[in-house]
């Protein structure tokens, strides 16, 4: 009798045990996530995209203007900045922590959904991009070759989309420290209202 | 002899009449011509006009790849999705129009996946044939804080033009861009022209 209560009391604990231990850690990682997440990817720092210079090829102005939306779209989807503005936005001069993405268009092959359709490797359309954060007086943070393409499926301003899409990814995977770190450097140093540092 | 004489002077009294007539018609065609050019396209600037498109994408607040109607009133833009009114811009904050041709596979993914279903290689054969050719209009615009937003539609052949004229007749420049569809003629871009020229 006592044996057995004593094996119950046992299984009891263990059950407990089982029960609340992996809780525990489980609660441990979400806050180290959380807390990794607040301090790392809080977003500090707003982001204006101009608009895409073509350079010296014939790229039609549907195309230019769908990678710019396009853009736009994406940065915002990553939430790694506070704002995302638009060229030519003149609250841009008031944002303090501001940084300018170029985009220049280094190779377009244009291609045809219907040829893609029939022969499968072939029409596909091709763009590559030369993309370029930098910060308000000019240093380049992120400095980046990036294309878009559309293979097989969809319609030829889908590169546009496939494009900013991987814009957006290089942005997000570039190290924002550096960012920080770029950033301070450029700003000049701060005054107080007597004039000192 | 007389006779003669007086045959003579009516063959002069009657080209003297047929080079004024020549005169004269000569004068009118000339005058239509010059009529011709100095007209404008023949659109009333004030007539409401609504034309149906593919909103692809840039309208504000409205999903991509989406079918309504496209309406010009009173210097306003406006966007209608199955006769909701949608989001509005003003007709003088357009700073560009560009107007292209594309061509696209019908009948989307339903018609991909039966193409891709059919055996022998069926679904090439008639991808061949299952295309056709639309018109994109693509509108710059600024918002009311400065910043550039960009719009294309897709409208039915023939319908592009239309509202090209309605929108340049109400003020909007316009520029000839250079195709992104396919087996286009190369058109020359007056956007790059005057961008080479600056």
């Amino acid at each position: 009798m006592k044996t057995s209560k004593r094996k119950s009391w046992f299984i009891l604990v263990a059950a407990i045990a089982a029960i609340a231990i992996p809780n525990q850690v489980f609660s441990q990682t979400v806050a180290v996530k959380s807390s990794s997440g607040s301090s790392g990817s809080a977003p500090q720092w707003t982001v204006q995209v101009g608009k895409v210079d073509s350079g010296h090829l014939d790229l039609a102005q549907s195309f230019q203007l769908a990678i710019y939306e396009n853009l736009l779209e994406e940065l915002n989807k990553t939430k790694k900045f506070k704002v995302v503005m638009r060229e030519g936005d003149r609250k841009a001069s008031e944002v303090p922590s501001l940084l300018i993405l170029k985009t220049t268009v280094v190779k377009y092959t244009p291609g045809s959904e219907t040829r893609r359709a029939v022969t499968t490797v072939s029409g596909a359309t091709k763009l590559m991009v030369r993309t370029q954060l930098l910060t308000r007086e000019g240093e380049i943070i992120v400095d980046q070759t990036v294309n878009g393409d559309v293979r097989f499926f969809g319609s030829n301003l889908r590169a546009t989309h496939n494009l900013a899409r991987n814009i957006a990814k290089a942005i997000k995977n570039a190290n924002m420290a550096t960012v920080r770190a770029s950033y301070r450097d450029a700003q000049p140093p701060t005054l107080n209202a007597d004039g000192a540092q | 002899m007389n006779r003669l004489f007086a045959l003579r002077n009516h063959q002069s009294g009657s080209f003297t009449g047929h080079a004024l007539i020549s005169l004269w018609a000569l004068s009118l065609c000339c005058s239509t011509g010059a009529f011709a050019q100095k007209t404008p396209p023949s659109v009333n600037a004030t007539a409401p006009f609504s034309v149906r498109v593919t909103h692809l994408l840039g309208w504000p607040n409205t999903k991509t790849n989406c079918n309504g109607t496209l309406s010009i009133q009173d210097n306003l833009l406006q966007f209608r999705q199955k006769g909701r009114p949608g989001a509005q811009i003003s007709i003088a904050s357009v700073q560009n129009l560009f107007l292209g041709e594309e061509s696209k596979q019908i009948a989307g993914l339903p018609m991909t996946l039966g193409k891709a279903a059919a055996p022998y290689g069926g679904g090439r054969v008639v991808s061949l044939f299952a295309h056709k050719k639309y018109e994109t209009l693509t509108l710059e615009y600024v918002d009311s804080d400065g910043g550039v937003h960009g719009v294309i539609f897709q409208l039915s052949k023939g319908q592009g033009e239309m509202l090209k004229d309605e929108l340049v007749a109400r003020g909007v420049p316009w520029s000839v861009s250079p195709d992104s569809g396919e087996d286009q003629p190369t058109r020359q871009s007056t956007a790059e022209v005057t961008r080479e020229n600056k």
